[in-house]
């Protein structure tokens, strides 16, 4: 299998790009490097039956998508003063070093056919610096995305006992004609005992297809706490992920989904235990109407060396249509018996007797259910720490619901 | 432990599973005979009819255009599994058209066999029919005449071709197992010998179980039975099938097919004890179809073999059909046990539950793979998945991968899994009982597994948890 869209990419297109930012050599090598490898490259792992892909990147259009010289889009990066929020072409300029020690460094730019496409192809990125000691809160990274595509890139950079809260939104303004793509992949390089709070919200038009992969790495007691909510899009492939490489690290992954019309979710919550006494939690709950479909894969991995991990997993899907459909694969790859490790998944709908029982007190069923379905999102809201997110989360959900 | 037990440990398990005896057949397919010649010789062999051969010439020309299951993730490395090494056909020297029905009959060194095992005892203590597989062949079965009276039909498939051809010709690999299943369905479908076909008829409850016992003694060979259950109408079965084969340097290749049709209102038990030797490739496929408000319950220990690819699965055919899957895998030093279960939901009101228990010690490796798919349409369904995996060590590896794919609304799904190793609180409590260290571990893996050996009769739950006891001795601590 292959996708013919390198065919339209030239060596040109992506000098001219590295060039608009200024870049230094090493960056465009980087580039060129991750363009050549398209043609041996495979699409992101999607889960998989034998016989059956659930998710088919393969027949999407990305050549029609890409548009890779007309980028365009608003950006908004702000943070404290204590914290550095630079635009990439900043970052290069003034902090270069960090630059080149974090680009590529969590998230292999050849891993698959989609990062390299996303390494060759960024106009647009956001590098967050937090220095040692520094607690920061409301970094805000909004993109409105107004071309046929947009590449973006993120690096999160924290150092020993810092702490940052970060949000981050996508959205889709100016309209275009057909199907568009947006990409984006985060990076998080979390220091010794320092903190990270990554929430991110896309809302992207339901003619736009996604794929965002946010990977970090945490270093000894540090936490790396990840919330994920996808509302918008036609499809969307996400993966939210974190390596736990230094004793006593922990993330938490937060998943919120909701699906209507033909809206396509591939999301994914992955984990890999690697050292000692780390602890992961991964909650997703998603709702799906109409012809929605979702496909949760979750992974916890726990290594031969990672002695007394605790590993956790919930998904819950809810169900509002009989034409929707939800797969889900929570997956345990345990090699390390002192481990305590447990998943568990539901899928259902709206609870009858729940719905009785409001009805009966003279809410009106669409109102009752609509509540029920804001009830069912409580339990991942509550996890979200930061005000200003779980009120843009759950307006998104009570809106969708007013459709 | 008393030194009756140990010497019961000793002689009886021992003894029973590893022991070998002298090879000697009267037809032999030669390895890597895999061609049209060789599938057409067998069929002469067992002088079957033309459509019999067509089907086995379709799977072989299936197998060979179907590739290696290689691309799972986690599953089991079948690098070596050369289908060109595989005898696929042994006849043991004895005239087996029909089998022999009284075990005297036998020639001594399969008697003796048997007699290791324990079948004989078993038979006569517990079960409504025994039938016991030497290489290729059905060397034994037997009936109790009260159920024969009744239209039960417990015999061998190859007998079953020819007595009741009808039956065997509907439901031999059409609907339930057809051979492009898989590569091994389709091997299976090619070279199949063996097995037993079960018919219980319309209203008539076998209350106690019948068993098949399968032994593989010959190095090298594959062993392919076939089972077919059919199960009419509120009708009522318990069918127990155990196997074995001893070590040996080269590796052994058992493909089986099941197919279970359970009818309206039926409900049929399938227990399987498998210990296949640690060298075999134990690589089968089983299903039942579930007609409206049948039962189909799958009970399954699978203790050895060096890799063991096996998902019993359930099609809900009718409404109101139920599904239960209880399951245990115990995969020691250098094998790797991949196994779990499969249910479609294809109609209203069905139910299903998966309970999944595995153990792994010494580097061995347990895979949880399961599949629950609901159909839209299949309403107010519901599945609840549970799996439990306790571990030895940290040489040893547990992994689950459910797979759930839901596309009805009005459904209830849940899957839960937990892993942990052995409660170290709850052997210092044992052992502060004065139970040593190696008994109070035992006990709870007893513990641990009863759920599966309380479905069980009482002779295979006691094989069970002797089985287990083996692959603990010794390693523990």
């Amino acid at each position: 299998m292959s996708t013919q869209v390198h065919a339209n990419l030239t060596e040109e297109q992506v000098k001219q790009i590295s060039e608009g930012l200024d870049e230094p050599e090493w960056l465009l090598e980087t580039r060129l490097d991750a363009l050549d490898a398209l043609e041996g490259l495979e699409m992101p792992d999607v889960i998989r039956t034998p016989g059956r892909n659930w998710t088919n990147l393969y027949d999407l259009d990305f050549a029609g998508f890409v548009d890779p010289l007309n980028a365009a889009e608003e950006k908004d990066q702000v943070g404290p003063e204590e914290v550095e929020v630079m635009s990439i072409a900043e970052a290069l300029d003034e902090r270069e070093e960090l630059v080149r020690e974090g680009f590529g460094s969590v998230v292999d730019p050849e891993e698959n056919y989609l990062t390299a496409l996303s390494t060759a192809l960024f106009s647009t990125g956001t590098v967050v610096y937090v220095p040692e000691g520094v607690d920061a809160e409301d970094v805000t990274v909004r993109t409105r995305m107004n071309s046929q595509s947009l590449f973006n890139y993120t690096l999160v950079v924290t150092e020993k006992s810092s702490s940052v809260t970060i949000l981050e939104r996508q959205t889709t303004g100016d309209e275009v004609d057909g199907e568009r793509y947006y990409s984006g992949l985060v990076e998080i390089d979390a220091g010794e005992n320092s903190n990270v709070q990554y929430g991110s919200l896309q809302n992207v038009d339901e003619e736009t297809y996604t794929y965002t992969l946010k990977r970090g790495h945490a270093d000894s007691h540090a936490t790396i706490n990840w919330i994920e909510g996808n509302v918008g899009s036609r499809l969307t492939k996400s993966s939210v992920e974190t390596h736990l490489q230094g004793e006593g690290s922990e993330s938490q992954i937060v998943g919120a989904f909701f699906g209507h019309n033909d809206q396509h979710f591939d999301v994914a919550a992955r984990v890999w235990h690697e050292a000692e006494h780390t602890t992961a939690d991964l909650v997703t709950r998603g709702v799906l109407d109409d012809d929605a479909r979702s496909v949760y894969e979750g992974v916890q991995d726990v290594g031969s060396d990672a002695w007394d991990t605790s590993s956790y997993q919930r998904e819950n899907t809810l169900m509002l249509s009989d034409e929707s459909e939800a797969d889900a694969s929570p997956k345990l790859i345990i090699n390390n018996h002192d481990t305590e490790a447990s998943h568990s998944a539901t899928v259902g709908q709206v609870d009858q007797q729940d719905l009785f029982y409001m009805t009966s007190r003279g809410v009106s069923p669409r109102m009752a259910r609509n509540m029920l379905v804001e009830g069912f999102f409580v339990p991942v809201l509550e996890e979200i720490a930061v005000e200003e997110f779980r009120d843009d989360l759950s307006d998104l959900v009570a809106e969708r619901l007013r459709e | 432990m008393s030194s009756d037990q140990d010497h019961l440990r000793e002689t009886d398990s021992e003894a029973r599973f590893e022991f070998k005896k002298e090879e000697s057949s009267a037809f032999r397919a030669e390895k890597g005979d895999l061609d049209e010649e060789t599938i057409r010789l067998i069929s002469e062999d067992k002088d079957e009819p033309e459509w019999m051969l067509e089907r086995r010439l379709r799977a072989l020309r299936q197998f060979h255009a179907m590739p290696m299951p290689t691309d799972w993730p986690g599953q089991p490395d079948l690098s070596e599994v050369d289908i060109g090494q595989i005898v696929p056909y042994i006849r043991p020297d004895i005239d087996t058209r029909g089998g022999v029905d009284d075990w005297t009959d036998l020639p001594e060194e399969i008697q003796d066999t048997f007699d290791k095992l324990g079948i004989p005892e078993a038979e006569k203590n517990a079960l409504s029919g025994v039938g016991a597989q030497y290489e290729s062949e059905i060397v034994y079965q037997n009936m109790q005449e009260r159920w024969e009276e009744k239209g039960v039909v417990f015999c061998d498939m190859d007998k079953a071709v020819q007595e009741h051809e009808e039956l065997v010709k509907e439901h031999f690999m059409t609907n339930c197992v057809p051979a492009s299943d898989n590569k091994f369905a389709a091997l299976h479908g090619a070279i199949w010998s063996g097995g037993s076909f079960v018919y219980v008829p319309e209203d008539v409850t076998v209350e106690m179980p019948i068993q098949a016992y399968f032994r593989m003694n010959s190095e090298g060979m594959g062993q392919f039975e076939h089972t077919l259950i059919i199960a009419e109408e509120n009708s009522e079965v318990h069918y127990i099938e155990g196997c074995s084969a001893p070590q040996y340097s080269e590796f052994n290749l058992h493909s089986g097919g099941v197919e279970v049709f359970v009818g309206e209102n039926a409900h049929v038990q399938y227990s399987t004890v498998q210990n296949w030797s640690k060298n075999t490739y134990n690589l089968n496929t089983k299903r039942a179809i579930c007609e409206r408000e049948g039962t189909m319950e799958w009970i399954s220990g699978s203790m050895g073999s060096k890799a063991t690819m096996l998902y019993p699965s359930t099609i809900l055919k009718g409404r109101g059909a139920t599904d239960n899957h209880i399951t245990i895998a115990f995969a020691g030093e250098g094998q790797n046990i991949d196994t779990g279960a499969k249910v479609y939901h294809n109609a209203p009101d069905t139910k299903s539950t998966i309970e999944s228990k595995s153990i792994s010690k010494d580097g061995g490796r347990t895979n949880y793979r399961g599949l629950v798919h609901i159909s839209d349409g299949a309403e107010n369904s519901s599945t609840s998945v549970e799996c439990d995996a306790l571990m030895f060590d940290n040489e040893s590896t547990s992994d689950t991968m459910p797979y759930m794919e839901i596309e009805e609304s009005k459904v209830d799904v849940a899957h839960e899994a937990t892993v942990g190793k052995i409660g170290d609180e709850d052997v210092f409590y044992l052992q502060s009982r004065g139970l040593d260290d190696d008994d109070a571990k035992q006990m709870i893996v007893a513990g641990f597994i009863e759920p599966i050996t309380e479905e069980l009769p009482i002779e295979y739950a006691v094989e069970l948890n002797r089985l287990i006891e083996l692959e603990m001795e010794g390693s523990l601590g």
